[in-house]
């Protein structure tokens, strides 16, 4: 008999801010407490954050379908229930049975973002649990990771018994089943890790040991028997086989992303060569029309839900989203239910996408990224958008009554001069003046164009991942600078963090060394560093320096194509070839074209995953 | 009144865990639910369309309910017995309706015509005697003002016209349980906990936990007679 740590919980609830996090009970949640094997999925923040994580919601969903499985769910505490739970000694709990984390047979966690990952070590400890996976055996938990930041897994890769590299839906089934079977067969923590290393998909990073040259520079891994050389991502072929979760637990508490959210097709060929997500969740795979429509339709009526999000890296790329879109505001129409589209493109299609979705009812804002000021620097990321393109949209969008346009940028893209920097401000002035030309006379004081502008930062398995990223003075100068050449009326100016931005970079292309920083600065009190008002640039300057590695390097530094990467040998499908290809098509400025619509590019994710693009409901 | 629409009134309760759930959650909830049961309710005219439906007094985090109402308007009539079997289905355990019936369009609001709340609200803790804890809200209430502090602001209750009965406090092996009688107004209503607490700490006592339960909500008539609403 488990452990419920409930009544134990109960009385520090009556103390905690927003208590509905911790309560369980939603609709949707399922509970399964005589299951033979247990696992919980962690999402390494507050329950407000994580709850919307699709991937958690699959895979929730995959695991409890298993016979004599259950998947229960458990969230980081918010800081005031950690140090209350502390205090009396009250360890990380699930949801659904209030059980210890520690108590289960698998430990999940996703790592969706760098700064992240003290949380992920505060979650371990306040379960109990060693932080480090070779600290831990047989007795404890199997802790499996997963999610966007597996594609350089090895900063954090110590702290994890074993991560899974792609897509969940399969690969879950099947780490489940070697676990069970090691149980099964009393094989010791070791066995179980070999079997599993034998997964597709699954890296075991105890047997991957980076080796240095004699002047201690990054010397490629050495790989233990058995063990594949290079782990290559999963892939699902096509989403048809996996219907998307039509109940998914509905959340009592006004989360982030409070709707329900309709996965449309996963992937994005659109080629933006500072994007980690388009490059690592490649091929395209659409659901079909009658699909969505079908799933939306069944969803909503089984969350009761209020609004539909059609959600992807790019939706307005389906092709058959004008489609969809008709068919949904037609079914939904006076039903008080709305459609949302998270992302949408800078082009008139789009702009007429969402004047079908919002009908008559209020126009609340509309987003498009840009990303640079300059036709040279766009062409530069492969951003196949101009920017006569940009200012179509913006007069379609005021034309139809928007008066709020929210768009993104970012500095420090490689070969970005001061020229690119200025170049924004200006857009952005010529964006205005448009806006105010097509919004009449006595609303045209309510015109607002929200500038957003983040760091870019490099990131492994793209093109760019050989960049060094703009050093942090630098980042301070140019924005001073944009600062300096940007209207001030009509336009909201809004920062991505400098700061947490270069600690971001320094997480994403370190190696294995990381793992002593992360656990230093986590020592140290960092957690929740996603959380601006909780990030401290200094504390995580100390924890480099107690382990002896230098950030700016990793960071700032220059680095050949030549030379090998920390995470070599984790491969998304697209080969050193295509990237450097492309690398070099970015310092001519020339573009490259999307495989989904045009030919084929030579990215090569097909042929070695043996999948296809698949488009309007068919393959390509 | 809008023609076509019928106005279906649903006591519902708030227990066990949920009793942590805000308000606003609360409201989220059970328009969910009542989206999920497929009932055909009226969706608002306007710029942003919505749910037509309206919530009874609200009941503070923390707090349980045993018959809390909602109105929600529906655009055709559907037996109440089905109707509530529907919802009933689809509805998280702990936030149950349990009784259902049409109203008049005529009649008041909810949170017009509620104005009387009856709690019950047990006490744990060490030393906490019957007739002591008795005693000291009998002073409070006869002293005739508390102030009370929630979250950064501090209102004056004045006692006589909020506690309108002599509460009824019945010892327990591990405290006591008082039951207590407030009158709800549109400028917030006392919460019995506020009014408990201060009493303890008069005799100088304090409890490890008060849990309370508002049992019923009630309509005042003009004669000052007390009863459910129909």
């Amino acid at each position: 008999m488990r452990a419920d740590l409930w009544p134990r919980l109960e009385p520090l609830l009556a103390r905690a801010e927003r208590p509905t996090r911790y309560i369980n009970r939603e609709w949707g949640a399922r509970h399964a407490p005589d299951a033979d094997y247990r696992a919980v999925l962690l999402y390494p923040d507050v329950y407000d954050i994580g709850q919307a994580n699709q991937a958690l919601h699959i895979l929730y969903d995959r695991v409890n379908a298993l016979e004599g499985v259950a998947a229960e769910r458990a969230y980081l505490p918010a800081p005031d229930l950690i140090e209350l739970m502390r205090s009396e000694e009250v360890p990380l709990f699930s949801l659904e049975s209030c059980a210890p984390v520690s108590s289960f047979d698998l430990f999940g966690i996703t790592v969706p973002y760098e700064l992240t990952w003290t949380n992920v070590l505060e979650a371990l400890d306040l379960s109990g649990l060693p932080v480090r996976s070779r600290d831990r055996g047989s007795e404890h938990p199997l802790v499996v990771g997963g999610g966007p930041c597996v594609f350089n897994p090895e900063p954090f890769a110590p702290f994890f018994d074993a991560l899974l590299i792609g897509e969940g839906e399969d690969a879950v089934v099947e780490i489940v089943g070697v676990h069970q079977h090691a149980r099964a067969q009393g094989l010791s923590r070791a066995e179980l890790l070999e079997r599993l290393a034998a997964v597709p998909g699954v890296y075991v990073p105890s047997f991957y040991e980076p080796r240095r040259d004699d002047t201690g520079a990054f010397a490629g891994v050495a790989v233990r028997d058995g063990a594949p050389a290079v782990v290559l991502k999963r892939v699902v072929p096509e989403l048809t086989a996996h219907r998307a979760p039509t109940c998914p637990v509905v959340p009592f508490l006004d989360v982030v992303h409070d709707r329900y959210a309709l996965e449309v097709q996963r992937g994005c060929t659109r080629g933006c060569r500072f994007c980690q997500a388009g490059m690592v969740y490649r091929p395209v795979r659409e659901r079909s029309a009658d699909d969505i429509v079908r799933d939306a339709v069944a969803g909503l009526g089984r969350t009761g839900y209020d609004e539909v999000s059609l959600t992807s890296l790019s939706t307005a790329d389906h092709s058959q989203v004008e489609d969809v879109v008709r068919r949904l505001t037609r079914r939904l129409a006076g039903s008080g239910v709305s459609v949302s589209l998270p992302s949408l493109r800078v082009d008139a299609f789009s702009v007429d996408l969402a004047r079908l979705v919002a009908g008559a009812g209020r126009k609340s804002g509309l987003t498009f990224a840009p990303e640079a000021g300059t036709q040279r620097l766009r062409n530069v990321i492969n951003k196949n958008v101009t920017e006569e393109d940009l200012l179509t949209v913006v007069d379609r969008a005021f034309e139809a009554g928007w008066r709020r346009v929210k768009l993104y940028f970012m500095i420090g893209l490689p070969t970005e001069t001061d020229e690119d920097v200025v170049a924004i401000g200006a857009l952005v002035e010529r964006v205005l003046t448009r806006a105010r030309a097509n919004t009449p006379g006595p609303q045209r004081g309510s015109v607002r164009i929200a500038v957003s502008v983040s760091t870019f930062v490099p990131k492994a398995q793209t093109p760019f991942q050989w960049e060094p990223q703009l050093a942090l003075d630098e980042v301070l100068r140019r924005q001073q600078l944009l600062r300096e050449h940007t209207p001030h009326k009509g336009v909201e100016l809004h920062w991505h963090d400098a700061e947490v931005s270069f600690i971001e970079g320094v997480m994403a292309r370190g190696g294995r060394e990381l793992a002593d920083v992360i656990e230093a600065a986590w020592r140290a009190g960092a957690t929740f560093d996603a959380w601006t008002e909780r990030f401290d640039l200094g504390r995580w300057l100390l924890a480099c320096e107690s382990a002896g590695v230098d950030p700016t390097m990793i960071a700032n530094g220059e680095r050949s194509p030549d030379k090998p990467l920390p995470w070599d040998h984790i491969s998304a499908g697209l080969p050193r070839g295509y990237l450097v290809r492309e690398r070099e098509r970015a310092f001519a400025a020339e573009t490259t074209s999307d495989c989904s619509f045009g030919g084929c590019t030579g990215c090569d994710v097909c042929q070695t995953l043996g999948v296809t693009v698949i488009t309007g409901g068919g393959r390509q | 009144m809008t023609p076509g629409e019928f106005r279906w009134r649903v006591a519902y309760e708030k227990a066990g865990r949920l009793r942590y759930l805000s308000h606003l959650e609360v409201v989220h909830a059970l328009e969910r639910s009542i989206r999920r049961a497929g009932l055909p309710f009226a969706v608002t005219r306007g710029f942003s369309p919505h749910m037509k439906v309206a919530f009874g007094p609200a009941l503070p985090v923390g707090t349980a309910g045993k018959r809390e109402y909602l109105d929600v308007w529906l655009t055709r009539f559907a037996p109440s017995a089905d109707a509530l079997d529907a919802l009933q289905r689809v509805t998280p355990d702990d936030l149950g309706p349990h009784e259902a019936y049409y109203v008049s369009d005529a009649a008041p609001s909810l949170t017009a015509a509620l104005v009387i709340a009856k709690y019950r609200a047990s006490v744990e803790g060490r030393g906490i005697e019957s007739e002591e804890v008795h005693a000291a809200l009998s002073r409070l209430i006869g002293g005739g003002e508390l102030a009370v502090k929630h979250k950064g602001k501090q209102k004056v209750f004045d006692l006589a016209r909020c506690v309108p009965e002599d509460p009824r406090v019945t010892g327990r092996p591990d405290g006591v349980r008082i039951e207590l009688t407030v009158r709800m107004g549109p400028q917030g209503s006392l919460r019995p906990e506020a009014l408990i607490r201060a009493a303890l700490a008069d005799i100088g006592t304090e409890a490890s936990v008060v849990r309370t339960t508002r049992l019923d909500t009630l309509v005042e008539s003009e004669e000052g007679v007390w009863s459910r609403p129909v």
